[in-house]
């Protein structure tokens, strides 16, 4: 592994559970890599396959933040996007790439170290599999 | 509506291997519909395309559109000029559109992106069944609306065979018995004694029987058509 090498991901959030989680995570100063990118998503149902697959053309890992199991305000955004997630996870192995470049995590609004822990553990994973060789901006 | 999916990535890799520059192709037609060819699909392809070919180190140029529908020489036209710029044309059409995108654009290779199932219904989301098989000789009306030709493993007349059991098919458990349904339904509409009619032997002859069929409407023909 290089050690100065620093990925880059995306990370989906849905509007009421990991975005206000991010920024309780802020206020309360807690520590997120930098080369993180978060992107406001109104449920996170509303991701898909496509956005998932383009987010990963451009950088190493994608992520997604989804409500809790069975807490989803629009009832099943979260499941939706884990199928999303599975279905994204399986194109890329079909290509020969690691699927644990894409995954799903859920948690709540009030659960900021939940959220920077889940981040950065990500990002350490994405970091330990190396560049994602089918990116197209290196 | 023409139920289609995509073939599996490594057959589209290995039709492109040669090429530098491709463009995919979608449908608006019953691909968009049915989730193979539309232009989330073509988005999607295209992603996967550049991956895969990227991290081979070989990196494929890849241009996306989708059409109105590629069964029309009409819609073809207005992308001849990207089909210029490009190696080949990956068409996610059904097998009609694949061969008119051929028809229509002699000097490229057109390359299938999708395997053409059957001509079916959109039962769930995510899953398909086949309705109709095209005969060319409609019996609908003597079978309350379910066709034996499509709906019967065995295509049989005047069923069910020995081989229907608690109204699905021997064929697979999965499957209905067409003419369990048929009965059923004809039972409900207190039609079921049209039954009694043996129905004559089928006339394939408007089918496939006669080779590829053709379709003229003399009063809809134009002099620029032809």
């Amino acid at each position: 592994m290089n050690h100065n090498y620093q990925p880059k991901i995306v990370v989906f959030t849905c509007e009421n559970s990991g975005w206000l989680a991010l920024k309780h995570a802020s206020a309360l100063g807690l520590l997120i890599p930098e080369r993180v990118e978060f992107i406001k998503l109104p449920c996170s149902g509303k991701v898909d396959l496509l956005y998932l697959l383009k987010a990963l053309e451009k950088v190493d890992g994608t992520l997604v933040i989804a409500c809790q199991k069975e807490n989803c305000k629009f009832l099943k955004g979260n499941l939706r996007a884990e199928q999303r997630v599975n279905r994204a996870g399986k194109l890329l192995k079909e290509i020969g790439l690691e699927e644990e470049r894409v995954r799903i995590v859920y948690l709540a609004a009030n659960m900021e170290h939940k959220f920077a822990e889940t981040v950065q553990n990500f990002y350490d994973k994405i970091r330990e599999l190396g560049p994602n060789r089918g990116k197209v901006m290196k | 509506m023409i139920i289609a999916e995509r073939k599996p990535i490594d057959e589209i890799l290995k039709f492109l291997n040669k090429h530098q520059k491709v463009l995919v192709l979608g449908c608006g037609g019953c691909v968009t519909v049915c989730l193979a060819g539309g232009e989330t699909e073509t988005g999607i392809l295209h992603s996967q395309l550049t991956m895969a070919r990227n991290k081979e180190g070989r990196p494929l140029d890849v241009i996306e559109k989708t059409v109105e529908r590629q069964c029309d020489f009409e819609y073809l036209a207005g992308v001849r000029h990207l089909v210029k710029e490009v190696d080949a044309v990956l068409s996610l059409a059904c097998g009609i559109g694949i061969q008119t995108c051929a028809e229509a654009f002699p000097e490229k290779l057109v390359w299938p992106g999708v395997n053409t199932k059957f001509l079916g219904v959109n039962l769930n989301v995510g899953e398909w069944a086949e309705r109709c098989q095209a005969c060319g000789h409609c019996v609908l009306d003597k079978t309350g609306g379910i066709c034996p030709v499509a709906r019967c493993s065995k295509s049989i007349f005047n069923g069910p065979c020995g081989g229907s059991q608690g109204g699905k098919c021997e064929v697979s458990p999965d499957t209905d018995c067409a003419w369990a349904l048929i009965y059923d339904r004809l039972s409900r509409l207190g039609e079921v004694d049209s039954l009694r009619e043996i129905m004559p032997v089928k006339d394939w002859s408007f089918s496939r029987d006669g080779g590829p069929r053709k379709l003229v409407r003399e009063d809809l023909e134009l002099e620029s058509g032809q």
